[in-house]
């Protein structure tokens, strides 16, 4: 019997024109698991999210969500099924509280998880001001919410650290290995900062001009030849 | 860090719960006093301008509930108002329908209508979807001029209403004493909607999809049909605007399609401003004044209406009602949120 696992995809490719920006790649994540996607800019990172997604046109391959086809999934269908996303972009409603629209994702995930949310996400104290009227950082966490709550089953996660200090960097880490812990919340993260990468994700899968590159542990990636000449540089071997 | 706020009039926020009873409570008061206006003996020209001052404050809220929740600026909702008013004039005059019918009926009618004309609109946002609007009911102007034999062209149509509507005499609705507490009653109606809507959780859901479309979809929300839902109740209200016009003017002119009217409603919600649903109604009442007085002293009126727009945009990037607004928290020792 074959392994069943929370994301599988297969032979993903998308194309511009003759320009092929994710050209057949397959990878699968178990259940509970968090993988970093990495890859310098230009590697098909976004691009593969977007695919997983279903956002955009015309990609080709195969996605399964916990042995469910939904590779001819709407985006808005791929949430119902529980396939959730953060944006490279910070991607929130400017006019809403924060909590006003984590209960306007939670009606619509039919799950009312909200609150819980917003103590995970040390969002109280600020969750009936408009989402315009906080930080950089808080909005960041507003953003990872809304994809939070309803407890999807996978979480797409596209530079959530983009634009945080180090150190709320490595807090958005902590809260997110513990979250998936405590959630079994299969986690897939495309990430530059590497200090998160490291410290929480169980695999890596490498792109690099729109192909697999390789993949495996941390460490195993991080010691592979071809990773640091293509991507990580010397410092990180 | 960085906080992103905007504060322009055509980008609207929802006001926090924060201090709506004392919204309520000045609400009701102004509400009343409105009913009371007719019997306390105001000159007729007077009441005649509050009475149309009603009425282009039921288009401006139509308007600035189009702006606040889709984020929409519509160039074209003379098509609704003038097209309510030609609806009523032509459904009573060629067709046996009771005028009670044709008038209870239009709105309805208008906002069914515009649902249809929302799924060729709503496919554009921004200066496309202004630019859509705008073509729209300059279609629709234009068709009525060129079609005499239906609609009589540039000269308008005289309504031939029965002589009772509702159980009580015509005049009743043409006269500025009496039809001033039907303008008024239909506009506080129309507020009362609009700030329900705007409250609830479809409310809700319009302002994150004018902020964020793609976002609302990831969250697994369908973002057009709310979209249609709005401009179907923004149609509706200026429907029941053009009806009043009807009613109470007896006659119609191609004027009321034309997108002169559109821009005046769309300049009145931003000297009222549309973060608040009932500021476009101040905005309305401050125009028509404005607009009666400056006619007094000069032909060009229009030049001193342009000044104080300019004056409002500059001064209060949020309308009247904002500053409303702000004075109100001041007064309460609040800070603007």
């Amino acid at each position: 019997m074959a392994e069943r696992y929370m994301l599988e995809a297969r032979g993903l490719t998308r194309r511009y024109g003759g320009f092929a920006a994710l050209n057949n790649v397959s990878f699968a994540l178990e259940e509970g698991e968090i993988r970093g996607l990495i890859g310098s800019n230009g590697a098909g990172k976004s691009t593969c999210m977007d695919v997983l997604t279903g956002r955009g046109k015309n990609p080709m391959g195969l996605v399964m969500l916990d042995g469910e086809d939904i590779s001819k999934l709407s985006e808005r269908e791929r949430r119902a099924k529980g396939l959730s996303r953060s944006f490279q972009k910070t991607s929130i409603f400017h006019d809403l509280t924060i909590r006003e629209q984590i209960r306007l994702a939670a009606r619509k995930a039919e799950a009312d998880n909200s609150e819980e949310v917003i103590s995970e996400l040390s969002l109280s104290h600020i969750a009936d001001r408009p989402a315009s009227d906080v930080s950089y950082g808080d909005q960041r966490r507003v953003d990872l919410a809304l994809a939070l709550v309803g407890r999807p089953k996978l979480l797409l996660l596209d530079e959530p650290a983009a634009g945080l200090t180090v150190e709320e960097s490595l807090a958005m880490a902590r809260m997110l290995r513990g979250l998936s812990e405590r959630w079994k919340l299969t986690v897939m993260l495309v990430e530059h900062d590497m200090e998160v990468i490291f410290a929480i994700c169980d695999r890596l899968t490498v792109l690099h001009l729109g192909e697999v590159l390789t993949e495996g542990d941390p460490e195993s990636v991080r010691s592979n030849p071809e990773v640091v000449r293509a991507y990580l540089g010397s410092s990180f071997a | 860090m960085s906080n992103i706020s905007s504060t322009s009039v055509l980008s609207p926020s929802v006001p926090s719960n924060q201090g709506f009873g004392l919204y309520l409570v000045v609400g009701c008061i102004v509400a009343v006093l409105g009913f009371a206006l007719p019997f306390m003996g105001l000159p007729k020209n007077l009441l005649s301008l509050l009475t149309s001052a009603s009425i282009s404050a039921i288009l401006a809220t139509s308007v600035g509930f189009l702006v606040r929740q889709a984020g929409l600026s519509s160039f074209g909702h003379a098509a609704f108002f003038g097209g309510a008013a030609y609806a009523v004039a032509l459904l009573v005059n060629y067709t046996s329908l009771p005028s009670e019918v044709v008038i209870l009926a239009t709105p309805l009618l208008i906002m069914v209508l515009s649902g249809i004309i929302s799924l060729i609109l709503l496919r554009t946002n921004g200066i496309a979807f202004s630019m859509l609007s705008l073509a729209m009911a300059q279609a629709i102007y234009e068709l009525v001029m060129k079609w005499r034999d239906l609609a009589n062209g540039e000269d308008g149509l005289r309504i031939r209403f029965a002589r009772e509507i509702f159980g009580v005499k015509l005049s009743f609705f043409q006269k500025a004493d009496t039809m001033f507490l039907t303008t008024w009653t239909a506009l506080v109606v129309m507020v009362v909607i609009v700030v329900l809507v705007s409250r609830s959780n479809f409310g809700t859901l319009t302002i994150a999809i004018k902020n964020n479309e793609e976002r609302a979809r990831f969250l697994g929300y369908r973002t057009l049909w709310p979209r249609i839902v709005v401009l179907m109740l923004s149609a509706f209200i200026a429907a029941v605007g053009g009806t009043l016009f009807s009613m109470y003017n007896g006659y119609v002119t191609p004027s009321l399609l034309h997108w002169t009217l559109s821009g005046e409603a769309l300049i009145i919600a931003i000297i009222g401003g549309t973060r608040s649903v009932w500021a476009p109604a101040v905005g309305a009442f401050v125009f028509v004044i404005l607009r009666d007085v400056a006619g007094n002293y000069t032909t060009h009126w229009q030049s001193i209406v342009g000044l104080v727009l300019i004056a409002v945009v500059l001064a209060l990037p949020n309308g009247l009602g904002g500053a409303l607004t702000s004075f109100a928290n001041r007064l309460g020792g609040r800070k603007n949120g």
